[in-house]
């Protein structure tokens, strides 16, 4: 019996029914809305959110108030540099691939060296890096055009790929894998819950704690800038703070998903539910006609709620 | 003219008893020393009059009127006031309003009056004229100061309370010569106007030159009050120890001597940092080397810089024959330095996490592994356990489902798997229970014997008479003392600890 307790209480096992209680209202309020190609449609904006909010899960996992806040910067940032290397032609999606990547990289850098190094809070550090990256955006789009999604690209994203699948999703699938082995069959992810769960036992049990928490930014930075390459393919084009949105949708996606704000506890299976999860909701408001200043009420609400649910007395102790 | 007397106070904490029979009477105008070794029930009897303890039973009189103290605000309006050893200084605020902070001088109702202030503070520092050191103003920030400025504004904030009964708890432990003399005069002053004053050292030249009475506690009861001008320091000490102290250590299953010369596991020349200074040991492959003395007297702060978490200033360090500059704990493991701390929770148990994730890190480490296979781990991980006799149901329980006891098993565990070469224990025992102590025990002798350099630093005499080769005394951050052979005895250990370095 407690067993079973404890199964339904798994964060991972209320996202899924939450998931399909979502389905079932939206269907109720607007026939259609649970439909396969609909669904289909769903899941490729969750893979999006789901790649953005891995790195979060990463940084957030790793403890010490971890958070990052720069990830929406990243993501348009990354689409609009995607955008211009590629500019229309299939033959310049690995040059922005590596561009890309680059430059999530080198902001995530600057976040784990402001941290570590400068001893900024990550709050403060990601939240004025956002800023910065914002200040670029608009200086970047004022001097050059804001450039074309390649076709293959584009085709990757919302045409069907294998098993009538779209390639993004299956991208999603292997960033699934990808986090599960790390953060529980290697010494980097045992490392990443030892310095979450406790920072000093780990230091003094040889864990290169500042290395460790660069390289969470350096990732998270990279799962952003990846998030952006694919949101173009999505868009077409990139506009103006494509990627604004993520900021906050990721945050909650991680906590929805069980990873506890305080760190050293969660994983990226209950993240993928909670993406999923967040993307229905979305979907709902928008079929209900609310608009985008009304759904970021929603969702602000929806962390605040979550907060009381799981992270109560804990999130913020230090 | 009695000021205070308490009789038969006692004090539980849970199942421990805390003070079993606390009894103290302090006199009008004399310095009253309170003796007792760590855990002896000393402090908690100064918890007691300072108001932050109740007591459970027992009489407190003050000025012979029968009283109760409710707390600390009710033992300063009744007359008592209390220097803490921990430091309780506002930072960012400047020395005269520390100095004035328990009763800040009000105009109008809710102004700060400034000019009464500086006033008021101006007395206190002025009673410290030319020995309180560069730098120290009415004005400056106390943030900004030296540890020993900042204990002098502590001093200065209890003297400002101008309590007819006054408690010092180790007020000297920062002070320099002329700062000690300053303040003694001081005392001596508040001592012929009639104040009470209770008096917490651990240097017997201070209590000496000081002190008019002193009251020995052990083991949570008063033993006795005795004049300091008809009694000396050996028979002071001797009381502290109780009945069995003259009593060599059980020396039937410690080895007497290892031979050094043979083979140096760790060589420490001249070592100064934060907390010790001009420390120099050797210890030889087999041998335990233990560290005794008080607490805080630099034995813990010069493990952790040995095993690179503490700041090292000058000296030297070698590990068998070959120099080691600590940098970080990955060095010190990387270079066969193992560390067990008393503090679990804070340095050793990764909360939250599988008993398996607690043991593997330094294994990760020292075969510099990168894929952690629980199957090939499980394999290196239960025999290190089961060495330890450590209870647990499975490897991926959360450590924190084990007793305390269990847990400390797993971490010194995690050093078994590949053995260091150097064992540092900072007081390993802490709050673990007995049989769990026995066993750790048994396993620290045995990694002795199959040749591991061992530095154990104790709390409790008794796992250091019963398991070390040698005993290096510390006292005020530097070896006072040596014991070897038959001077290892509770006498001489508590001697050497509270005689002046």
């Amino acid at each position: 019996m407690n067993q079973v307790i404890s199964f339904i209480r798994q964060p991972v096992v209320v996202a899924l029914v939450l998931i399909v209680a979502l389905l079932y209202l939206g269907q109720l309020l607007s026939p259609g809305f649970a439909s396969g190609g609909q669904i289909l449609r769903l899941l490729i904006v969750a893979a999006l959110l789901g790649i953005v909010a891995a790195g979060q899960n990463v940084v957030i996992l790793g403890g010490r108030e971890g958070i990052d806040l720069s990830v929406g910067g990243i993501v348009s940032l990354s689409a609009i540099i995607a955008g211009n290397v590629m500019n229309g032609a299939d033959s310049g999606i690995l040059p922005a691939i590596a561009a890309c990547l680059a430059a999530g990289a080198f902001f995530g850098l600057l976040n784990g060296l402001g941290v570590t190094l400068l001893r900024i809070p990550p709050l403060v550090m990601t939240l004025g890096m956002l800023g910065v990256l914002q200040g670029l955006l608009v200086v970047i789009r004022m001097g050059i055009p804001s450039g074309q999604a390649a076709p293959a690209l584009s085709r990757f994203v919302t045409q069907p790929l294998v098993f009538g699948l779209p390639g993004i999703i299956w991208l999603w699938i292997a960033v699934g894998l990808l986090m599960a082995f790390m953060l529980h069959r290697t010494v980097f992810g045992h490392r990443i819950y030892a310095i979450g769960s406790n920072e000093h036992a780990a230091y003094m049990a040889g864990v290169p704690v500042r290395p460790m928490r660069i390289a969470l930014f350096v990732i998270s930075g990279m799962f952003a800038a990846l998030a952006g390459l694919c949101l173009l393919g999505y868009s077409g084009s990139s506009f103006a703070n494509v990627g604004e949105q993520y900021t906050l949708t990721s945050i909650i996606a991680v906590v929805f998903g069980g990873t506890s704000l305080a760190g050293g506890k969660g994983g990226y299976t209950g993240t993928m539910a909670g993406a999923v999860l967040l993307v229905i909701l979305q979907g709902i408001l928008t079929t209900v006609n609310i608009d985008e200043s009304g759904r970021q009420m929603v969702f602000g609400a929806t962390l605040l709620l979550l907060m009381t649910f799981y992270g109560r007395g804990r999130a913020m102790r230090v | 003219m009695s000021k205070l007397k308490l009789s038969g106070v006692s004090k539980a904490y849970g199942a421990t008893l805390a003070l079993r029979r606390g009894d103290l009477e302090v006199m009008a105008g004399e310095v009253h020393v309170l003796m007792g070794s760590n855990g002896s029930g000393k402090s908690t009897l100064c918890k007691i009059i300072a108001g932050s303890v109740r007591p459970d039973a027992g009489r407190i009189l003050i000025d012979d009127t029968p009283a109760t103290i409710t707390g600390p605000r009710s033992a300063r309006a009744q007359g008592i006031g209390i220097f803490y050893q921990e430091l309780s200084l506002a930072a960012h605020r400047s020395v005269e309003e520390n100095i004035c902070l328990a009763a800040l001088p009000v105009r109008a109702g809710l102004f700060v009056d400034r000019v009464s202030l500086k006033e008021r503070a101006a007395r206190y520092i002025a009673l410290f004229d030319g020995v309180s050191g560069e730098g120290f103003a009415a004005d400056a920030l106390v943030g900004n100061l030296r540890p020993d400025q900042r204990q002098l504004v502590e001093i200065m904030k209890a003297l400002a309370s101008e309590a007819p009964l006054l408690i010092f708890d180790e007020p000297t432990s920062a002070l320099d010569r002329a700062q000690v003399e300053r303040f003694f005069e001081i005392l001596g002053n508040l001592k012929r106007r009639g104040r009470g004053i209770i008096f917490i050292s651990h240097r017997m030249d201070e209590i000496k030159a000081i002190g008019d009475r002193v009251t020995i506690i052990r083991d949570g009861e008063t033993i006795t009050t005795l004049n300091l001008d008809e009694t000396d320091a050996a028979t002071v000490i001797r009381l502290m120890v109780g009945g069995a102290g003259d009593m060599p250590a059980s020396q039937s299953s410690v080895p007497a001597a290892v031979d050094i010369a043979a083979e140096s596991a760790l060589t420490v020349r001249n070592l100064s940092g934060a907390g010790f200074r001009d420390v120099s040991f050797e210890v030889g492959r087999g041998e335990i080397l233990g560290f005794g003395g008080l607490h805080g007297q630099g034995q813990s702060a010069l493990l952790r810089a040995i095993f690179g978490a503490g700041a090292i200033t000058s000296g030297e360090i070698r590990i068998g024959s070959e120099r080691f500059d600590a940098s970080s704990p990955r060095d010190a493991i990387r270079r066969g330095l193992a560390y067990v701390s008393g503090d679990r929770s804070r340095d050793g148990v990764i909360s939250g996490r599988p008993i398996i994730e607690n043991v593997s890190p330094i294994h990760y480490l020292r075969d510099r592994l990168m894929i952690a296979s629980p199957s090939r781990l499980r394999d290196r991980v239960l025999p290190a356990l089961q060495s330890m006799h450590t209870k647990f149901a499975s490897l991926f329980d959360p450590i924190s489902a084990l007793s305390g006891g269990n847990q400390q098993k797993v971490i010194i565990a995690r050093w078994l798997i590949d053995r260091p070469d150097v064992l540092l224990l900072d007081d390993p025992t802490k709050g673990i229970d007995l049989s769990a102590k026995a066993d750790l025990f048994t396993l620290i002798r045995q990694l002795a014997a199959e040749g591991l350099g061992i530095l154990l630093y104790s709390s409790e005499d008794a796992e250091l008479l019963g398991n070390a080769n040698r005993i290096l005394v510390f006292n005020g951050g530097s070896v006072s003392r040596e014991l070897t052979g038959a001077e290892r005895t509770r006498y001489n250990l508590y001697q050497a600890a509270y005689e002046a370095a």
